[in-house]
């Protein structure tokens, strides 16, 4: 990477924790052998803001937390398929607010669990290959997209089973693709990240069409005129090397490759030439120990904070909104199995 | 030179003391600079966190709402989820927690789905493209893991790579163009202190000096740029020159294949202009009629009807008018034919006799009229008018210059003094604009031409003035109207100039434009190119102005004239290319029937007759004007000139196609077949397409049937599925049964170079799957992201099909074809032709069944294999 130039130097976030927040350990459950990959809490529907799920080899689970720090396992889901190995697992739900589970992982098929009937819901297969991460779409809870290693990311309406749109091709991700997410406003627009090192912005207002179309479609899915979105609107490379996690902090975004540090940094598009501009980093949350690829870190509902694991199981949380950023507590955890810290509302 | 030595000694002496001052300055500013930074980026941080906080209120009242909702339908105890299925784990108040292992007492079972073959995700293709410059991986570097210990694997695979530096140009931010302007402003631009900047910013000094002397223009134009700016908003896409208007088309429309943004040729490509010019289309004089109200033919017709209305106002002439206009039109169109040639006489006479004022027009601009005047009752009327009209635009123009040499004239001409006299009086005011005292005066001038009539005159005037304004009610009226926008037309007038300042210089090019496509033919030209600008009356008048007062307009006649120079010296170059004798006998006595003249070209000949299996060469249109000589590069290049070369038809070094009759094109009879091309309705002589179901009319027939050589420009494929393999991944099945060489579809991809695709197959190796194609000895098709179904078709050491290249209008294809006949859905399967030991272990073909290659490798297309 280039030296960072006199006037654009991001402000980086001291080590010392500042103790603002004590965090505990409440609690500590095992699911049999296999690692878990993810762990989410349900942010999309306020009744459940105490429940969360997670996945790990071919099983999902959900849990609630109950006073006291007690936590009640609900359900558990097993995929039939030994070999499915889920590594990514979102909230969702119909029109009607019936919670979904979205599951997804090494097989590149989207399980689509309706939790409150406890069963499946619908599977998507179209997916190349193995899917890294799924996220909701908080304004609109029916769509979700998926990041997968076939190269694209894709926008589907969970209600009803329709790929809505590819994001790949002409401008797309060059390799595996690790990351994606929302934006926390502008409906139209998500971020993805990958083994390409780079971080790529996408507009979906031209296909909206498309998306409502989704929501009235009678006929098959497969009959659905899905369409490929080729170009970003913007594609920044603030890494040097694979970006495996990327978050919207407002209008700016928070990434992190395996560079020991999360970096926020505002894009600054050209309005002329899509695709192109600027990024501007404006702030640094170092994590030390932290240089292995495929750790995600997490925000919690109010984009207060962040949670890290890193190679040696502590978990950093970082303020996100505070300038320079300060670090909110630094906790020993036991277990690597968790890359998720569980981000509770309470 | 002393007073330079001194000068420095003093400059180095002040600044050995300004030079601590300087690096103080230098830190001063950047901590200045850095503090503004900390707090921007404060402010930034601010300014979204209330963003965010919005933005979360909002998501709460969404997320809540619906809570409400569904608890009003349901009762809140009936929240689906909350229903235990397993134990409460642990408690909250013990500091150390053991681990409990989670115990459902149910678990649902996710039913089995059948998983579909990895494959990454692509871009369907029906056409090649050329890989976008930023798709390349030449010079990238690559990492990679491992897939079981996730440990790092940096590729950088060549010693290329680390040799390409990136040379980037320092990107300057906005502190460091404050400290750099800040210091040299103070200090100036002595070298110490460019020195210490460069050292301080940590990059060249000459990049800080260009920085500065771009810094100072920005500074110093900023104002005068700003009010330019809002200048050039305000100017109106018709203030542009027409080569600045076609300068997207140029470079944006591809020739070749006829559309914008080709992504096969690209954009920007090398204009070749054919030395050979298409013929005028044109419609029979006879037959036509006018185009608008406002062509020049309705003036005639107009005007002999309005002759006898005007009858009145005019002293008994009206009659002479009218007869004598007939009269112009009838020998306007009988005389069509004598045209060019008696104009040439007329315009050689009248360059004797140019003792006038007129600005010496061009030779080139009268004897490239007199090529490009075709039958066109334009050119006819011009010629006739021609003498007068010359003199006529002139009197208009360089009126005071011209009365003097008008004097001189013939008495012929006297009658021009009456009328420069009423184009100053009655016209001018008459008039909506300049142009159409032109159009007046020169219709004026072709009768007077024949009848010197004074009276005549002014009769036309104001006949023409109603023609104008399609007014057929008396010709008072009319004068009042036009008198009001005269005032106007005055003011952009001042000198009363003519129709010349009225047309903007887009349109006059876009005359010439017309000029050089249509000919002479003010109808086609005011209805293609000059719609809603120009009348189809005010082109004509305008074509009778220009060819003869502007010379300096005359830029299409002139280029014609720089061509067909061009093309003299090109004859004069040229040399015959040695045609090897020896190499057409042999190749004639290679069975092949057809003569020399129908077939292409002696190294085609030369690879036919070999058998070898050449890589084929990349055509590149030439530029050469008519005969390729020895530089033409693609002689040079081994190829055939095609029909987008610069060069003649006639050009030695040209593919002339197939004569074929009855072969339908299919068999090596066919010399377009036998050199791998497929025919070319625009070169061969019996191939030819039908259109629709024939309502439109058919080509007379000149073969015995459609030719079979044009399946892949015709798209005349089959319907290819595509399905889980029988042998591996993903499979190409066909729709539709059918037999032997039959053409199945194309492989299309993204056209890489050689070594792009050495570099990508090794990352695709590691995938284990190759999309790689060789197209010829620059390209390789790359089906990996960009492609068609055609792409799955498996390798077989005993497959069903067979991919051939093909040479498709310049362009190199890929097309499979049958190798026997294949049944309805079966799964399709060609030879990847790779090396021995290439070939990925299920592709190895078994002991003992090795099939000689070579036998069947003639044309046969082969998948790319890195090096």
């Amino acid at each position: 990477m280039a030296r960072t130039a006199i006037g654009c130097e991001p402000l980086v976030g001291s080590l010392t924790p500042s103790k603002k927040r004590e965090y505990r350990v409440t609690n500590k459950l095992q699911e049999g052998k296999r690692p878990l990959y993810a762990v989410v809490f349900n942010f999309i529907d306020s009744r459940y803001f105490n429940v969360f799920a997670t996945v790990g080899g071919n099983r999902v689970t959900v849990y609630q937390c109950l006073e006291g720090g007690v936590i009640a396992a609900l359900q558990s889901y097993v995929d039939e398929d030994k070999e499915e190995s889920f590594y990514t697992v979102s909230w969702a739900c119909n029109v009607d607010g019936i919670p979904f589970l979205v599951a997804g992982g090494i097989n590149g098929i989207i399980r689509v669990i309706d939790v409150s009937n406890e069963k499946l819901h619908k599977s998507f297969v179209g997916h190349g290959d193995s899917i890294n991460e799924i996220r909701t779409q908080p304004l609109k809870p029916s769509l979700v997209v998926s990041a997968s290693k076939d190269e694209s990311v894709r926008l589907w309406n969970v209600q009803t089973g329709i790929c809505i749109l590819i994001f790949a091709g002409a401008g797309g991700h060059r390799n595996e693709v690790l990351s994606v997410d929302f934006h926390p406003s502008d409906i139209y627009r998500i971020a993805s990240c990958g083994m390409d090192n780079t971080v790529k912005i996408w507009s979906m207002k031209e296909f909206w069409t498309y998306v409502e179309k989704s929501f009235t479609w009678t006929d098959l899915p497969s009959k659905f005129p899905t369409k490929y979105v080729q170009f970003p609107v913007f594609i920044a490379s603030v890494h040097s090397n694979y970006v495996d996690c990327n978050r919207w902090l407002g209008d700016f975004i928070l990434s992190k490759s395996v560079d020991n540090e999360i970096v926020l940094w505002e894009p600054k598009m050209k309005e002329q030439s899509p695709g192109e501009g600027t990024a501007d980093i404006l702030q640094k949350y170092p994590v030390p120990e932290c240089d292995i690829w495929f750790i995600k870190f997490s925000c919690d509902f109010h984009y207060n904070a962040a949670a890290i694991g890193n190679r040696e199981g502590k978990i950093f949380v970082w303020e996100l909104q505070s300038s320079p950023p300060v670090l909110i507590a630094r906790l020993i955890c036991f277990s690597l199995h968790v890359k998720y810290n569980p981000q509770s509302v309470y | 030179m002393v007073s330079r030595a001194s000068d420095s000694s003093s400059k180095s002496r002040q600044s050995n003391d300004g030079l601590g001052n300087l690096t103080y300055k230098l830190n001063q500013l950047k901590k200045q600079v850095q503090a503004e930074r900390v707090v921007s980026v404060k402010d930034k941080i601010e300014k979204n966190r209330k963003k965010i906080e919005n933005d979360i209120s909002q998501l709460l009242s969404t997320t809540s709402r619906k809570s409400v909702i569904f608890a009003m339908d349901n009762g809140f105890g009936n929240m689906p989820l909350c229903k235990y299925s397993g134990f409460p784990q642990g408690l909250g108040d013990r500091d150390y927690v053991n681990s409990h292992e989670v115990v459902l007492s149910t678990s649902s079972k996710l039913s089995h789905v059948q998983k579909i073959p990895p494959y990454t995700t692509w871009i369907f293709l029906d056409k090649n493209q050329r890989m976008a410059e930023d798709q390349s991986v030449v010079g990238r570097r690559r990492i990679y893991y491992d897939q079981h210990g996730s440990e790092a694997l940096v590729c950088s695979d060549s010693e290329e790579d680390i040799i390409e530096p990136e040379e980037e140009k320092h990107e300057f931010s906005d502190g460091e163009d404050r400290i750099l302007w800040t210091v040299f402003e103070e200090h100036g631009l002595g070298e110490e202190v460019i020195n210490a900047v460069s050292q301080f910013i940590g990059i060249a000094t000459s990049e800080v000096q260009d920085r500065y002397s771009t810094l100072k223009e920005k500074y110093d134009g900023k104002n005068l740029k700003e009010f330019e700016d809002a200048g050039h908003e305000r100017g109106i896409a018709l203030e542009k020159s027409l080569s600045a208007a076609l300068d997207s088309f140029d470079n944006l429309f591809c020739r070749r294949c006829l559309l914008f943004d080709c992504r096969l040729h690209g954009c920007s490509q090398t204009l070749i202009n054919p030395s050979e010019k298409q013929p005028y289309w044109s419609e029979y004089e006879d037959d036509r009629k006018p185009c608008s109200n406002h062509c020049y033919l309705q003036a005639f017709s107009l005007s002999l009807s309005l002759s006898a209305a005007v009858q009145d106002t005019v002293e008994g002439s009206a009659g002479n008018i009218s007869s004598i206009i007939t009269n112009t039109e009838g020998t306007l169109l009988h005389c069509n034919a004598e045209v060019p040639g008696a104009h040439s006489d007329i315009m050689a006479g009248e360059r004797c006799n140019s003792k006038r004022v007129l600005p010496v027009t061009s030779e080139a601009v009268d004897s490239s009229e007199v090529a490009i005047g075709n039958e066109n009752t334009d050119t006819s009327m011009q010629s006739l008018g021609k003498r007068k009209a010359l003199e006529l635009n002139d009197s208009v123009k360089v009126f005071d210059e011209i009365e003097e040499s008008l004097n001189k004239k013939q008495k012929k001409l006297l009658p021009l003094d009456v009328l420069t006299a009423s184009s100053d009086g009655i016209p001018r005011p008459d008039t909506k604009s300049g142009h159409h005292v032109g159009a007046i005066n020169d219709n004026e001038l072709q009768m007077t031409s024949k009848n010197t009539i004074k009276k005549s005159v002014s009769a036309k005037v104001v006949s023409h003035n109603n023609i104008e304004h399609n007014i057929m009610d008396g010709a008072k009226d009319v004068n009042k109207e036009p008198e009001m926008k005269q005032s106007f037309s005055k003011g952009e007038l001042p000198e009363g100039v003519l129709c010349s300042s009225e047309w903007k210089p887009i349109e006059k090019e876009l005359y010439l434009k017309g000029v050089e496509i249509f000919g002479r033919n003010s109808c086609l030209i005011a209805r293609n190119l000059l719609s809603g600008l120009k009348t189809c009356m005010e082109v004509s008048t305008y074509m009778r102005d220009s060819s003869s007062s502007m010379p300096h307009k005359s830029v299409a006649p002139s280029s014609f004239l720089e061509e067909t120079v061009k093309v003299d010296t090109d004859y004069a170059e040229q040399e015959m290319p040695a045609r090897p004798r020896l190499l057409r006998r042999r190749g004639r006595a290679r069975k092949l029937k057809y003569s020399w003249k129908s077939a292409g070209h002696p190294s085609i000949w030369k690879r036919i007759a070999d058998g070898k299996n050449q890589s084929c060469k990349q055509y590149t249109p030439c530029g050469c004007q008519s005969m390729c000589g020895k530089q033409c590069p693609c002689l040079h290049n081994g190829t055939c000139c095609e029909k987008y070369c610069g060069c003649s038809k006639s050009c030695k070094n040209r593919f002339r196609g197939c004569h074929c009759a009855k072969s339908q094109c299919r068999s090596r009879q066919c010399p377009c077949f036998a050199a791998g091309r497929e025919c070319d309705p625009d070169v061969c002589r019996n191939c030819w397409v039908s259109c629709g179901d024939g309502s439109l009319g058919e080509p007379p027939k000149r073969g015995d049937g459609q030719c079979g050589n044009m399946r892949l420009l015709l798209r005349q494929q089959q319907r290819i599925l595509l399905a889980k393999s029988d042998v591996a991944g993903w499979g190409a099945f066909l729709k539709n049964s059918v037999s032997k060489n039959d053409y199945l579809g194309e492989y299309t991809g993204e056209l890489i170079s050689h070594r792009e695709a050495d570099k990508r197959g090794k990352i695709y190796d590691r995938a284990n799957s190759s999309f790689l194609f060789d197209l010829n000895d620059q390209y390789v098709l790359d089906a990996y992201r960009k492609g068609d179904k055609l792409k799955f078709a498996n390798h077989s050491s005993n497959p069903n099909c067979f991919a051939k290249v093909m040479l498709v209008a310049g362009d190199h294809r890929v097309g499979i074809f049958a190798k026997e006949h294949i049944e309805a859905s079966e799964e399709l399967f060609y030879d990847y032709r790779y090396g021995p030991d290439q070939a990925p272990a299920w592709a190895r073909k078994p002991e003992g069944s090795k099939r000689e290659d070579s036998s069947v490798s003639q044309g046969r297309a082969k998948k790319h294999q890195s090096h």
